[in-house]
């Protein structure tokens, strides 16, 4: 590990880059790299052969500045300065488990990033998570990049996951990764652009079937496509059958269905509860610790949770029976959560690396649901890449605002709208993302008319999912929630966020009606900007089909 | 029959549609454009519509192909008629800047909405007016074409824009407009956000080219003050050419904007428009030939400068 080179992003030249190519042998394994030129930068490429636990493939000189990436959803993406400090609560470590890294053992001691790095004029990312955990260990002044194999032995020359070195401002190397990553991973974005409603961020689990059936019918007016339940209705995490709060998931789905909305459902599919008849049927089908025990993946529910073996025959039989059984009871918007659990470190049935085990469960599920939407959460991003619709990329959101909370991914306003800010390039490129949920409701809640009112612009103006989550019998910010019914009246946006790294956000976001501007002058305040651009025309489209199954759209203006 | 075709020899696609030859030379009745006609049966202001004989369809059928030197590829693209006004005999030299402002946003809804279906990789919107260049009919209208592939034309101008970037890190056309703003000898009109101009590396005779003065890959991140000063760029550019010759003057009018599902070039794709007409006088065209068919190289019979001069000559008030 100590012969790769170390080169300088802010003064660079292309001699550095031949520094990095060519073949090495090391500790158990051989590896040649290869350089390719590249729009804005270069590709790296590399071959292994040998037994690998992990590669460093270079290491660069620390610039002042730095946005890190947390390996899922709810984790970190923010900018570092050099006296950065994790000082993560050491009595949260044992809670929080995987759920802080795939590497729990280096994470809290030491300042890493996930995926990708960038700086105010370089880029440093990987476009995919197959095989491999990318990641970038930052100590002291130098970063060092490196794929993380855990133990993995290639008899023959074996492709690395490819990085890439991009040289521009963040606004332009952050998308072109994006966009980088989704064609190595051909992505197909779904084209479903739903509004909906969740149980969650009102009820948590206080929730039954009496309390939906009275949201459903004072939704009559809201419009929304999407009526999701959350996590209430179930046995136990890992016993996925309705409890005494509800009736079967037939009637539950027709239900919804009643009310013109598409069925939405929560699971967590990879985790294992304690108390789970399935943790007593089938310890068989958990990932495992050195002696051969199911591993803790994290605690939650005031219980151990563990995860599920995506590489047992039967556990994938079982995991796929459960999606058709959902799907066949008429859901068709998947909310799967606490992802994470299947790409824990640990012995499995198959030998893969808990990366290749976790897509291995991934795809099980997508498969299961075929076109429904699929709408990933507590997960890790890059292997999800291509496998869901939709995605949820900061923490749980809450109805308070706390700028002196731990920077964590426990539930808070202010970090949740931070992450929807910082990982904005990947909206609408590797899925659509789930900035969580709006609150608009004016009362059970610590949010601020201006905390709620910036929460529903952001993610209204970059273009992110919109799912609202309140209690509807409650008094309901109904200007904000005519301001969500405009954007939503057209297509998708074009969006252009600058100001990352210092942490003043400008949004540019433009569609059939103009480009507004957002300009967040301190997020830890609430001190914004908003300016719509209205223009002198509104025009108004009606679609007609014919006979002949052509379709005719009218612009007519509305004055 | 509706498919691509890979041509080895150029690398690139060729859509083959039998529904396009039934398309009508003229119509000899009535206009299909027009309230009454074959398309419309109602009143409208603006309308975007399938295109009758379309070289692209969303449903285009599969195909496979016949082997590694006869590749097919699906045609499911999609071709709509852009039709501007309800007025027959307007034009865009004719139509009130308010109307231009309305297409201008109905272009805007066309490019979101088609650019959300993920196998859309182009959106080329487009006018043919007049016969010379194959119009078929007069009702003032355009197309738009979505495309399921990147077109070669278009591939060309995103690869060397690119490279441009690489080698000066800006947009190249962010560096032409400041050049001729300040030489000035090629513009023909310019406003506070735009600037017309019969461009140094003209391909025909009265070529004109739009370009946004502020960095945008797609008109749609033009707001509306500037989508107003747009429209009165295309008034006065359609208008100085009718009045050049003292006729209706045939030209293609085509938006070339970043492609669609793939951001990797917004930074330096730049959003403009190419008036490429084919008068070289009035009574004479300037053909695409052997030459320009075959080699993609032009042969230009008219000094850029003196087109622009020519042009710049023409008053013009909106």
């Amino acid at each position: 590990m100590s012969i790769s080179q170390t080169i300088d992003l802010e003064n660079f030249n292309d001699i550095d880059m031949k520094k990095i190519a060519g073949y090495r042998k090391e500790d158990g394994f051989e590896l040649v790299v290869e350089i390719e030129k590249l729009h804005l930068g270069f590709k790296i490429k590399g071959y292994l052969k040998g037994y690998v636990d992990e590669v460093e493939l270079f290491k660069f000189k620390r610039p002042d500045k730095l946005l890190v990436n947390n390996w899922q959803s709810w984790g970190p993406s923010k900018v570092t300065q050099k006296d950065f400090q994790l000082n993560f609560p050491r009595e949260l470590i044992q809670k929080f488990g995987f759920s802080a890294s795939i590497m729990p053992e280096l994470y809290f001691d030491n300042l890493l990033s996930d995926y990708y790095v960038a700086s105010e004029c370089f880029f440093v990312g990987c476009l995919s998570s197959k095989v491999a955990h990318p990641y970038f260990q930052i100590d002291g002044d130098e970063v060092s990049v490196r794929l993380k194999y855990f133990g993995m032995n290639f008899d023959e020359w074996n492709e690395t996951e490819t990085i890439v070195i991009l040289l521009d401002k963040p606004e332009v190397t952050l998308p072109y990764y994006a966009d980088l990553v989704a064609k190595e991973n051909v992505v197909n974005i779904s084209d479903k652009r739903w509004v909906g409603w969740s149980s969650w961020y009102q009820y948590f689990v206080d929730f039954d079937y009496e309390k939906m059936c009275a949201d459903l019918e004072n939704a009559r007016a809201r419009g929304y496509d999407v009526f999701q339940i959350d996590d209430a209705w179930e046995v136990d995490i890992g016993d996925w059958t309705p409890n005494n709060k509800f009736p079967s998931l037939e009637k539950v789905a027709a239900k919804i269905k009643e009310y013109g909305y598409i069925p939405g459902i929560w699971l967590a599919p990879f985790s294992v509860s304690e108390t789970s008849t399935l943790f007593m049927k089938h310890p068989d089908w958990l990932v495992k610790d050195g002696n051969g025990n199911p591993r803790v993946a994290y605690e939650n529910w005031n219980k151990k949770i563990y995860a599920l073996d995506t590489t047992v025959p039967q556990a994938v039989d079982w995991l796929t029976s459960l999606f058709e059984h959902l799907k066949d009871c008429g859901f068709e918007y998947f909310k799967i959560d606490f992802l994470f659990a299947a790409a824990i470190q640990g012995k499995r049935f198959e030998n893969v690396t808990p990366v290749q085990a976790y897509i291995q469960g991934l795809n099980a599920i997508r498969q299961a649901v075929a076109d429904s939407f699929v709408l990933g959460c507590g997960a890790p991003l890059l292997p999800s890449v291509g496998y869901v619709d939709g995605m949820r990329i900061g923490p749980d959101t809450a109805p308070y605002w706390d700028a002196n909370g731990p920077d964590i991914g426990h539930p808070n306003a202010y970090y949740a709208l931070r992450n929807v800010l910082t990982r904005w390039h990947i909206n609408g490129i590797w899925w659509w993302n789930d900035p969580d949920c709006l609150m608009l409701r004016k009362v059970d809640t610590q949010l601020s008319d201006a905390q709620r009112e910036l929460y529903t612009l952001v993610s209204l103006l970059l273009d992110n999912m919109i799912i609202q989550s309140d209690n509807l019998s409650y008094e309901i910010d109904d200007r904000l929630w005519t301001v969500v019914s405009e954007y939503r009246k057209y297509g998708k946006r074009k969006v252009l966020l600058s100001g990352i790294m210092s942490g003043q956000y400008n949004i540019t976001s433009c569609g059939v009606d103009g480009c507004d501007l957002l300009s967040i002058t301190d997020l830890e305040k609430c001190v914004f900007t908003y300016s719509k651009d209205s223009g002198d025309i509104k025009l108004e489209k009606t679609i007609e089909m014919q006979d002949d199954g052509r379709r005719f759209n009218y612009y007519n203006e509305n004055d | 029959m509706m498919e691509r075709r890979y041509n080895v020899l150029a690398d690139e696609w060729v859509m083959i549609s039998a529904f396009t030859q039934q398309r009508p030379t003229n119509p000899t009745t009535s206009c299909p454009l027009c309230v009454g006609g074959d398309e419309f049966s109602r009143p409208y202001d603006l309308a975007s519509f399938d295109n009758r004989f379309p070289s692209m369809k969303v449903d285009a059928p599969n195909v496979e192909s016949e082997n590694s030197l006869y590749k097919k590829a699906r045609s499911n693209g999609k071709c709509e008629v852009v039709v501007y006004t309800v007025d027959h005999n307007s034009a865009m030299s004719l139509m009130p800047i308010h109307q231009i402002e309305k297409l201008i946003k109905m272009w805007a809804d066309r490019y979101l909405e088609l650019s959300l279906q993920p196998t859309m990789k182009y959106i080329f919107i487009f006018e043919n007016r007049g016969s010379e260049v194959g119009a078929t009919l007069s009702h003032p209208h355009g197309q738009l074409y979505a495309f399921p592939f990147l077109p070669k034309r278009i591939e060309a101008k995103v690869q060397s824009l690119a490279k441009y970037y690489d080698e000066h890190g800006r947009c190249a056309i962010c560096d032409v407009v400041e050049n001729e703003v300040s030489i000035r000898e090629r513009l023909v009109y310019e406003n506070e956000s735009f600037i017309a101009l019969v461009p140094f590396y003209a391909r025909w005779p009265y070529e004109v080219h739009v370009y946004p003065k502020r960095h945008v890959s797609s008109l749609v991140e033009l707001n509306n003050s500037e989508r107003n000063l747009l429209s009165k760029v295309l008034k006065v550019v359609t208008m100085k050419y009718d009045l050049l010759f003292q006729q209706s003057f045939p030209y293609m009018m085509m938006l070339f904007q970043s492609p669609v599902n793939d951001i990797r070039y917004e930074h330096a794709f730049h959003f403009h428009i190419e008036f490429n007409p084919v008068k070289r006088d009035k009574n004479k065209i300037k053909w695409m030939a052997s030459v320009e068919t075959g080699t993609w190289a032009f042969i230009n019979p008219k000094l850029p400068e003196e087109a622009a001069a020519e042009l710049r000559s023409v008053e013009v008030i909106i």
